[in-house]
């Protein structure tokens, strides 16, 4: 039973991260129609980002400053650069994505190394937890990404910006025809979309090993709350998020991960095939 | 024959003719021109350029995006691996149930499958092909898991003390050549026919060749089937080239190679994901000589082609030869490429 909630709630608190990874995915899937699957790779540079921040200035907290920044920038860079000029073709974007998941991590894989790394705990405090101890940052990290994801859901419906985003996404032209400058809340969207993406690594980056191919186990499992959440309902995202990886640690708990991995993976293909616009979504027609 | 109707013929025939003599000679002219290692070097190409087809046939022709080729292509490969380790076939058996199982395997997923489209096909395929790789990576004693199992191939033919063994290279060639070509010859033999036009016009619109009365499911079926003969065709082949099965061949990684081979060689075009295939793997043998993070340049130019030349290398070179007369897709493929943009909102 013990091993049951432990794992319950390793499952709830990294669910949490991925909702924030997703959420990234999401919106950039949302408004610009891009299938990105350099997304996981982005969450693995954040991580990466940390812990070179700590080799360098020996203070983990930092990187919650700088990281988000370093990703929304590279993101705005990357949709001006690579993904403007097909703007219109949801296929080639995948590929030109595919490109740069191979960019980012064969330049990770150059300057950082191929062998995995561990992060000290930064806390490195535990609470005694029945017969075993739990680290404190577990916590934390839940706690900064619940942060995080408000803050996000702030921007979204309170600033001006977040509602020229969901104009956007309503609908393009009208958008532009009232002045939204478009172009701008696309860069803007997948900066955005990245910089969650890099702030959940960092969040992640002590619990998990950090390596260049720490995207590639992540991005299914971003895919999946963003199909089972419904295409473009972020709340939703969120929840099927948590509650997929809560899910897997119980599950977890009985059998192997690999296991977990299949019954959300099952999971999710009864919900593609018998509800496709996702659980949470009000039945329409 | 068609094949040599010269009226008919081409700019983009031609190419092909070209490449057809071309792999002919290779066991001959490449190992006195480079060297043996680049024999084998284009004897994976073709049968990556197979798995490329087989991607084509679902997005090029049918407007089907699969993620998940990979899952038929691994089940080819486990296919034939059992067959030699655990049933102890010999080799045309063993060739026959890693085909079938693939094919089995794609004629159970397209039921479900094709129900979707465009970015819920995409994912759903995708979601089938890493529910089969955890379940290979979890049942380690039986596949071999990340590591692999290898499998000792025995020889294709046998009358006495004359054998054709793969372990002569030169066979392998040809024996890779020949499946690969007949794959190819009956890919085109389909979208000749009033199957393939079929395929075509669910492509461009479902709703309207509905109405004139084709079955779009069961057309979308019949494309998925036959697209994944052909992905379990080639992973047949590539687990008798490398002689070893593995969980990774089931990885999605795998299934979005082929679908950038696609694009970048042409998607809609017969030869097309062969060239963007033969050009990805000719650049990653080349450059990898010489610096080791060469995927970093092989990255680029994706993007580049992606950017500069959507239409792929093969709308390149009709550019440049100035005949846009696609006869085998009936349109240009750049439509079929905003299309899905502008489709995908829905």
């Amino acid at each position: 039973m013990e091993l049951v909630i432990l794992l319950a709630m390793n499952g709830l608190f990294w669910g949490l991260i991925v909702a924030l990874i997703a959420l990234g995915l999401s919106i950039i899937f949302g408004l610009l129609d891009i299938i990105n699957v350099a997304h996981g790779d982005f969450f693995m540079v954040g991580a990466v980002l940390a812990w070179t921040i700590i080799q360098h200035v020996d203070n983990f907290w930092l990187a919650f400053f700088i990281v988000p920044l370093v990703g929304l920038l590279l993101g705005a860079v990357v949709e001006r650069i690579v993904m403007r000029p097909i703007e219109n073709s949801a296929s080639l974007s995948i590929v030109a994505a595919f490109g740069l998941s191979l960019i980012i991590q064969e330049s990770v894989r150059a300057t950082f190394g191929a062998t995995p790394k561990r992060i000290l705990d930064p806390i490195g405090v535990t609470v005694p937890f029945f017969d075993t101890s739990y680290d404190v940052y577990r916590f934390v990290a839940a706690f900064i990404s619940v942060v995080a994801i408000g803050a996000f859901f702030l921007f979204l419906h309170k600033t001006k910006f977040g509602t020229w985003m969901r104009a956007v996404r309503q609908n393009r032209e009208m958008a532009v025809a009232m002045g939204v400058p478009s172009n701008i809340v696309f860069m803007v969207t997948f900066g955005l979309g990245t910089g969650l993406a890099m702030l959940g690594g960092v969040v992640a980056a002590p619990i998990t090993s950090v390596e260049f191919r720490l995207g590639l186990d992540v991005l299914p499992i971003c895919f999946i709350a963003v199909i089972i959440g419904g295409l473009g309902n972020l709340p939703g995202t969120a929840a099927a998020a948590v509650l997929l990886c809560f899910m897997e640690g119980v599950v977890t708990s009985f059998t192997e991960p690999t296991t977990a991995r299949i019954v959300s993976l099952v999971l999710m293909s009864v919900v593609l095939l018998l509800r496709p616009e996702g659980i949470f979504a009000e039945r329409k027609r | 024959m068609r094949l040599l109707n010269f009226k008919k013929l081409s700019s983009l025939d031609l190419v092909g003719v070209g490449l057809l003599i071309f792999l002919l000679l290779v066991p001959y002219v490449v190992p006195v021109v480079l060297n043996d290692f680049w024999v084998n070097i284009i004897a994976e190409l073709m049968i990556w350029s197979l798995f490329a087809a087989s991607v084509n046939l679902l997005f090029g022709y049918t407007g089907l995006l699969s993620f998940g080729q990979a899952l038929y292509f691994g089940m080819g490969a486990y296919g034939v691996a059992f067959g030699f380790e655990y049933f102890d076939l010999s080799f045309w058996p063993a060739f026959l149930l890693g085909v079938s199982l693939g094919t089995l395997f794609a004629a159970f997923a397209g039921i479900f499958a094709v129900r979707l489209t465009w970015h819920y096909f995409a994912i759903i395929t995708v979601v089938f092909s890493l529910i089969f790789y955890f379940l290979a990576v979890g049942t380690k004693e039986l596949t071999g898991g990340d590591d692999g199992l290898p499998i000792s191939v025995p020889p294709v033919l046998k009358f006495g003390q004359f054998e054709l063994s793969l372990f002569d290279l030169t066979f392998q060639y040809y024996f890779i050549m020949v499946i690969v070509g007949l794959a190819f010859y009956m890919k085109w033999r389909v979208l000749e026919s009033p199957l393939g036009r079929a395929f075509v016009a669910i492509r461009e619109n479902d709703k309207r060749a509905s109405l004139i009365g084709l079955n779009a499911y069961k057309i979308r079926y019949l494309s998925f089937v036959l697209s994944g003969l052909l992905a379990s065709l080639s992973g047949v082949l590539f687990c008798l080239f490398s002689r070893y099965a593995t969980a990774q061949n089931l990885f999605w990684t795998v299934s979005g190679e082929g679908v950038v081979w696609m694009i970048v060689g042409g998607a809609g075009t017969l030869f097309g994901p062969a060239v963007g295939a033969a050009l990805l793997i000719v650049l990653r043998e080349e450059l990898s000589m010489y610096w080791e993070h060469y995927l970093l340049i092989v990255g680029v130019i994706v993007i580049v082609v992606v950017t500069f030349a959507p239409h792929g290398i093969m709308g390149l070179i009709k550019d440049l030869l100035g005949s846009r007369n696609s006869k085998l897709t009936g349109s240009d493929n750049g439509e079929l490429l905003e299309k899905q943009g502008g489709t995908g909102n829905e």
